[in-house]
């Protein structure tokens, strides 16, 4: 019994591996399971059908409040949503981290700048991070509706924690999604993110 | 936090959003008490402030100065730099040019007054911070960003201007978990006339701490360095040439100035193979970048979070990437614009491998050293330091002319003679270089002992030759008899001697040759060695075995004994060089020292000689009278003035030349302006030669000059581990070496014997 629950362990810890390895651009999306911050659980392959943009979030971080104090990033999701895309917020910030924010705060501290995300999720274990490879809060990606990822990389081309910066800069974001709805392929698929380094538990 | 918080004014006073009253309270008595301290910092530096501005910025986490360094004041051609000096508080650190998985490198904005021009920052060796599973590259403790500034020959200040007002708006990410931006306004007012050099040693070590380029690939002898990519897609097969022989055998640790091309974080394997070292780096899943040139720089690996100073040298290179990018998408079409670039880079690497294809790597390289050297023995018997020592192999060469056998034996038994001297002094060298000595070819003649005692020999060569005195008089007889009983003997140490005096001649092609032992496995360096020996007694050997070559020499006679007389004034000659070479060591009282003592050398040499009572008398007093000379003057040969450097550098700069110093180079090229070093030596034969001859010729010069090129010369002469260390830097192990070093290029060596052609070809290239 004892062997055969290490084996287990062994073997989900094999598969997180793997998975952490797989997220490549062009490759299937590692599915996850997630609760948002009401408590609902929320699966990746729910949304098969729609493009999905995966958002790595962080309060605590300057890069994203440029983006949320500006109105940067609202402004984006409600573009996306607008267009029938799902956008969900992931926060993977350990529960340790002096950044770390319960989910109803986190939900107030996102409501307070009108942003409007499909959900907000949260991944205190940091599982779901790492196995899409995400580095920086913020660091996007976009799943297209066959589940396959066609973009991961940095909200926008200039990387500054300068707000001035946002209008001059290309936002890789809305320039992919706007490409992918119209069933292009998308022109800078692999960016470099930009951020602070998302506070993984150990 | 409810309230919904202004935006944070720039920069950002904390990073962590206040979400308790006791909280901000905290971060609050924080900011007064740091406040409080930079207070007493600012006060210390108040002479730099003026009314316009600060030149210090400080925040809770950082320490931020602009310095400068301006030893000439500011003028056209004069070196100027600028940085911006950043002291951590601990635990926190800012980055480097590529940062790694997050973060923002520093950037500074300068606002200079017309005529002055800012370069890029001349980025220091970073640390590899690590973050969990993630890894950044930056710096904690003080960390100077040093840019040159050009200085156009437009600049004109005006009459009244007094100083220059230099403008900074720098933007840094300080981070330690969390991540603050951080921005800066500095001003200094920095004087135009006057020196200002009080961050000099800042930036000197900033300097050292810039990475230094590996030799790229020249004539075929030191290869490119190359970044394969494996079949599969996932990993980058890096091989790195001409690293320095300080790093071989440590595990290295690889800074990737690309970002977004390597996995940071990843574990990674590496080894030396020979003097190559190779590394298997995994590539980052959502790698965003396919260069075809991918720089990287190198170092030991550091003991994580280590205390005390970073004595660390970072070299960089630049590896070739051959192959092509995985491409990752299959249902994400790649854009027609990534594509075309993906196709040239396919296209550049397949160029570029055709060529690598042909190379054996080192088998090749080895076979080309070995043939190198044979080569460069041969040439060496012209050597002037050669010369006169096979000019006493041919006066014995007659004596036995009629014997054929004698000739192969004694021709076999010099053969022997160099070839074994020959190994024994590489083997030598490879051995203090393997316990830790800095020392390169020609190390032997840095001892003024050595050169003492080599001039003692010649000097009683000389006198033998004269026909002062004949071995047979004053040797035992067993010994003197050696010579005419044992001419294999002879003829053995007559090859010794032809070593000891051959070895510091570098000729041409042997630099190389011998640059290459140095990142050679043992066996195969000392091949090279016995190459270089089977070189220079081919002559012989051959004149030894071929008939025709023995019968078209002299017969035996009278002319004899005068060609062994004369043979005397080369020795003299060679002598006076000898004495030349220790003046250069030992200062002038040396090279009289020695003087004397020759003197007294050669009055007892010449008492034995006598016969009978004048002899016992004259030897008796003249051996007392050497003994109380070698008392009172063999000190002042072997002691080294240390105040020698002063008085000879004024001679230096009348003729455009600088002494060369660690980095120096490095930084006049970062400056912007190309530079050409002469590593020389008194004792190096070749390199007084091409001094006197292509480096005086005025063309050369007024070509130098036309390209605005620093002249730098590193004299070896007494030995300097710092030379010895940027000799070995560019693959060399002697001199003379000659350099152009161009920003943003790989130097270029030129051959051993200049030709004025070829130097002006490589000026007007720059």
């Amino acid at each position: 019994m004892k062997l055969l629950r290490r084996t287990l362990i062994a073997t989900a810890a094999l598969v997180a591996l793997g998975a952490q390895a797989a997220a490549t651009v062009g490759q299937p999306a590692p599915d996850f399971t997630l609760k948002d911050t009401s408590g609902k659980t929320v699966r990746l392959s729910d949304f098969k059908g729609k493009h999905v943009v995966l958002e790595w979030t962080n309060p605590g971080c300057p890069f994203v409040r440029k983006h949320y104090d500006s109105g940067n990033m609202p402004a984006t999701q409600k573009e996306a949503t607008g267009k029938g895309v799902v956008w969900l917020s992931i926060n993977s910030t350990e529960k340790a981290s002096s950044d770390y924010l319960e989910p109803a705060k986190l939900m107030a501290w996102k409501q307070e700048r009108k942003s409007a995300p499909t959900a907000v999720l949260m991944d205190e274990e940091g599982t779901v991070g790492k196995s899409y490879g995400a580095r920086t809060t913020p660091h996007l990606y976009i799943v297209n509706p066959q589940g396959v990822l066609v973009y991961a990389g940095g909200i926008d081309s200039i990387p500054s924690a300068r707000p001035a910066d946002i209008e001059k800069a290309t936002n890789y974001v809305k320039v992919g999604l706007a490409e992918a709805l119209a069933g292009k392929p998308i022109s800078a698929a692999t960016t470099a993110p930009y951020g602070c380094s998302i506070k993984y538990k150990s | 936090m409810v309230a919904p918080e202004p935006n944070p004014p720039y920069p950002l006073p904390h990073c962590t959003m206040p979400s308790r009253p006791l909280h901000r309270l905290a971060v609050t008595l924080f900011l007064i008490a740091a406040s409080a301290l930079w207070t007493g910092a600012n006060a210390q530096f108040s002479s730099k402030t003026t009314g316009q501005g600060t030149s210090v910025v400080t925040t809770p986490y950082v320490r931020a100065e602009l310095l400068a360094h301006a030893p000439q004041g500011v003028a056209p051609g004069q070196p100027l730099w600028l940085g911006l000096s950043i002291t951590h508080q601990p635990e926190w650190h800012t980055y480097w040019k590529n940062p790694g998985d997050s973060g923002l490198p520093t950037d500074l904005a300068w606002t200079l007054p017309a005529g002055l021009d800012a370069g890029e920052i001349a980025w220091p060796l970073p640390k590899k911070i690590p973050i969990g599973t993630l890894a950044n590259y930056g710096y904690d403790g003080t960390v100077l960003l040093p840019v040159p500034v050009t200085v156009a020959s437009t600049y004109a200040p005006g009459p009244l201007a007094k100083d220059a007002t230099i403008k900074l708006r720098a933007s840094w990410l300080v981070c330690r978990k969390e991540c603050i931006p951080e921005e800066g306004e500095f001003t200094l007012q920095l004087p135009i006339q006057s020196t200002t050099a009080l961050s000099g040693a800042a930036f000197e070590a900033a300097s050292k701490a810039h990475p230094r380029p590996v030799l790229a690939g020249t004539n075929g002898i030191v290869p490119d360095s190359q970044a394969q990519l494996a079949a599969e897609g996932n990993t980058l097969n890096v091989s790195v040439q001409g690293l320095p022989v300080a790093l071989r055998g440590k595990t290295l640790d690889l800074f990737p100035e690309t970002a977004e091309v390597i996995d940071n974080a990843a574990q990674w394997k590496q080894a030396w193979n020979g003097s190559v070292w190779t590394a298997q780096i995994p590539l980052s899943t959502q790698r965003s970048a396919s260069p075809s040139l991918m720089p990287v720089v190198l170092a030991e690996q550091s003991a994580a979070h280590g205390t005390g100073p970073d004595t660390r040298t970072g070299y960089r290179a630049e590896l070739k990437v051959l192959g092509t990018w995985p491409q990752g998408a299959s249902v994400a079409a790649v854009s027609p614009a990534l594509e075309a670039a993906l196709k040239a880079n396919a296209a550049q690497a397949g160029g570029a491998a055709t060529p690598a294809a042909g190379s054996g790597a080192s088998s090749l390289t080895l076979t080309a050293a070995l043939l190198g050297a044979l080569l460069g023995g041969l040439i060496l018997n012209l050597m002037p330091c050669v010369f006169p020592v096979l000019a006493i192999k041919v006066v014995g060469f007659t004596q036995h002319a009629q014997d054929r056998r004698a000739h192969r034996v004694s021709g076999i038994a010099y053969t022997a003679g160099v070839v074994l001297s020959f190994i024994a002094l590489g083997a030598l060298m490879l051995g203090l270089r393997a316990a830790g000595e800095a020392v390169g070819w020609g190390f032997q003649l840095q001892s003024p002992a050595v050169v003492a005692s080599l001039a003692a020999l010649f000097t009683l060569i000389a006198l033998n030759l004269a026909g002062v005195f004949e071995f047979g008089h004053f040797l035992p007889s067993s010994v003197a008899s050696l010579q005419a009983r044992h001419p294999v003997a002879d003829s053995f140490l007559t090859g010794v001697l032809t070593v000891a005096v051959a070895s510091p001649c570098t000729a041409p092609f042997m630099g190389a040759s011998l640059g290459l032992t140095a990142t050679l496995p043992a066996p195969q360096a000392l091949a090279v060695f016995a190459a270089l020996g089977l070189g220079l007694a081919l002559p012989y050997l051959a004149a030894s075995f071929v008939p025709a070559v023995a019968r078209a020499l002299p017969r035996p006679g009278a002319w004899m004994d005068t060609f062994r007389k004369l043979m005397a004034f080369p020795m003299l000659a060679t002598v006076v060089w000898l004495v030349w070479v220790l003046g250069q060591q030992s200062g002038i009282d040396g090279a009289g020292a020695l003087l004397i003592l020759l003197v007294g050398l050669s009055l007892v040499v010449w008492a034995l000689s006598l016969a009978g009572r004048a002899r016992v008398w004259m030897a008796t007093v003249s051996i007392a009278a050497m003994a109380l000379l070698v008392w009172a003057f063999a000190p002042h040969v072997t002691h080294i003035p240390t105040a020698q450097a002063a008085t000879s550098s004024p001679q230096v700069s009348a003729t455009g030349w600088q002494p060369w110093a660690p980095g120096a180079a490095e930084q006049i090229v970062a400056g912007g302006r190309p530079v050409f070093v002469d590593f020389t030596a008194a004792w190096c034969v070749t390199c007084q030669y091409n001094k006197k001859t292509t480096l005086a010729d005025a063309n050369v010069l007024s070509d130098l000059q036309a390209k605005n090129v620093a002249l730098l010369r590193a004299d070896w002469t007494r030995r300097d581990p710092a030379i010895t260390a940027a000799l070995a830097s560019l693959g060399r192990s002697g001199v003379p070496v000659y350099v152009f070093y161009r920003p943003g290029k790989p130097p270029v060596v030129l051959t051993e014997v200049l030709s004025v052609d070829e130097v002006r070809a490589t000026i007007s290239q720059l």
